[in-house]
């Protein structure tokens, strides 16, 4: 299915057979599309000649509620529905934005117990990535041991903030909660655990022969089309582009860390394939245990509360701040008139972006090879609709 | 787009060609988890209880026989989904004000946490109720009736929520 990618006709001249192209509709009830995203495919045969995605299934008027908010702060509950399964990075992204607005500094134990949570979080959305892109293909066994070990840190956030899956844990200029006495412990535990869980995980799915074969030659994206596209995240880093905004465009604390920068290589076939997008992803968790491990050690004492602004009137002025989501690049362009309500946001989504591309790298592909193609783009409906 | 490039293959070894080892191979990691304790809960029948930290639905304290609610209307100011209603009105106890009326919407509640948060009476704090199932949409209106809890039931969270702030 994967060895050869066929081009296709484009036109009937010679003596080849006349085909005929067919619009089909996949999606948007399609349990491979990872949502609500409608493709309308221009097949000929089996071969995908183009792929028009419609999206907007899911589109709740993000931006334009925040504008009707009574203040900033309950932006937070929303950022957090955008992107629902890494909602603590969307908080993350919203207050390093809205902090850089009001230019609050925050206390430095906020800045750790916020990287932890983000780099938890970014576990547990690459184990979705990565679980659900196995039943895609048709690999049903890793999925429940990813979902399981999510949970694991889905109880982590709720013995600290109450919720398990939208927080509204990160305030502007501080936490809702500090973390409870037991957290440190049990997520150290969990870092040895996992870190052994990760090496199930490789010979699974990552080496499995069936899973090469369906993913390594599929989907290709060139270094030079990712950076075209304004592509991010493991998106870009699968091209083989070393990229990273926690340490090209440093926000938090993360410059006092010790981790790599996981890219793709090509370890099986060309760079820039499916494979390589899902390898990036799991070097990530590793490199995300890393950093959690290295935080967990470095916590420093402090009140998680002193420097939230009683109100928050920020000057007239904008700003855009960017931060590295599990998918990628995810930015808020707020502008501020002077009130306590945001005049205009604006997300930068990293789904929406990277989704934008799957026209350029499906052409000529198989259908079955388009599911494998959406699945390692890994978007989150949420999130691309906002 | 790229040139496709074959992938390598490796020949099988002599025993990966035996084919029984590599079976008892994958067959290790489900027979190992056999013995694992169960991860799952059997839900309807076996609940799952939320410790003291859980935001579930948001109920109203009552204490003495009457809410401690004194009808100030942050809650209703400061949700997000405009939920919470209130109507206030005075009463002969030492608290002056009462809520006449207090409702909250659960269809658009999203159990955020922020009443809770602002509340200077400690008034409206979040659950551990999680099953939130309604019929038709008025059931969903939670008025007092469904909102008052006697404070012994929710003595935990208050108890965290002082040792957490």
């Amino acid at each position: 299915m994967s060895e050869a990618i066929i081009a296709p006709p484009i036109s009937s001249t010679g003596r080849s057979l006349r085909t005929e192209e067919m619009i089909i509709n996949m999606g948007p009830q399609h349990p491979s599309t990872h949502g609500v995203l409608r493709l309308e495919l221009i097949v000929d045969g089996e071969i995908v000649v183009d792929v028009v995605p419609h999206i907007g299934y899911l589109h709740r008027c993000f931006e334009k509620h925040c504008e009707h908010m009574t203040n900033y702060q309950q932006v937070i509950p929303y950022v957090d529905r955008m992107d629902y399964v890494c909602s603590m990075n969307n908080e993350f992204a919203y207050v390093v934005a809205a902090e850089r607005l009001l230019k609050i500094q925050v206390p430095e134990r906020v800045e750790y117990i916020r990287v932890i949570m983000a780099e938890l979080q970014r576990i547990a959305s690459h184990l979705i990535a990565v679980g659900t892109y196995g039943i895609d293909i048709g690999a049903f066994t890793p999925f429940l041991y990813c979902f399981r070990d999510r949970e694991m840190i889905l109880d982590l956030f709720e013995m600290t903030c109450g919720a398990r899956l939208l927080y509204n844990y990160m305030w502007i200029g501080g936490l809702s909660h500090d973390i409870p006495v037991e957290f440190v412990p049990k997520a150290k535990e969990f870092c040895g655990y996992f870190r052994k869980q990760l090496r199930d995980f490789n010979d699974l799915l990552t080496y499995n022969e069936i899973f090469v074969k369906r993913t390594a030659n599929v989907g290709l994206l060139p270094a030079d089309v990712a950076v075209n596209f304004a592509c991010s995240g493991p998106m870009l880093r699968g091209s083989g582009v070393n990229w990273d905004l926690r340490r090209d465009d440093p926000y938090s604390v993360y410059h006092k860390f010790d981790w790599d920068i996981a890219v793709g290589k090509g370890e099986v076939g060309p760079v820039g394939s499916c494979w390589d997008r899902h390898i990036v992803r799991m070097a990530e968790m590793e490199q995300s245990i890393r950093i959690v491990e290295q935080a967990l050690e470095q916590i420093p004492e402090g009140d998680v509360q002193s420097a939230i602004p009683k109100r928050i009137r920020p000057n007239p002025g904008e700003v855009y701040a960017r931060t590295e989501s599990p998918r990628g690049e995810l930015g808020f362009y707020i502008v501020s008139d002077g009130t306590g309500t945001p005049y205009r946001i604006k997300a930068r989504s990293p789904g929406f972006v990277n989704l934008s591309v799957i026209n350029e790298i499906s052409r000529g592909s198989m259908i079955a090879d388009l599911v494998a193609i959406i699945g390692s783009i890994d978007i989150v409906l949420g999130e691309v609709d906002r | 787009m790229e040139q496709s490039k074959v992938i390598r293959k490796k020949d099988l070894t002599l025993l990966e060609r035996m084919y029984i080892p590599e079976i008892l191979k994958g067959m290790r990691i489900t027979i190992g988890q056999m013995f694992k304790p169960k991860f799952t809960v059997q839900y309807p029948e076996d609940k799952f209880v939320p410790s003291a930290s859980f935001r579930g639905r948001p109920v109203l304290v009552e204490e003495n026989g009457i809410e401690r609610c004194v009808a100030c209307g942050l809650c209703s100011r400061v949700c997000p989904a405009l939920a919470i209603e209130v109507q206030a009105s005075e009463t002969v106890e030492n608290k002056e004000r009462y809520p006449e009326k207090f409702e909250i919407n659960m269809l658009r509640c999203i159990l955020c946490g922020f009443c809770e948060e602002v509340c200077p009476e400690e008034a409206i704090i979040m659950s551990n109720e999680y099953e939130l199932v309604f019929e038709n949409q008025k059931d969903a209106l939670f008025a007092k009736d469904k909102l008052l809890v006697p404070i012994e039931k929710v003595q935990a969270r208050l108890d965290f929520l002082r040792s957490h702030r």
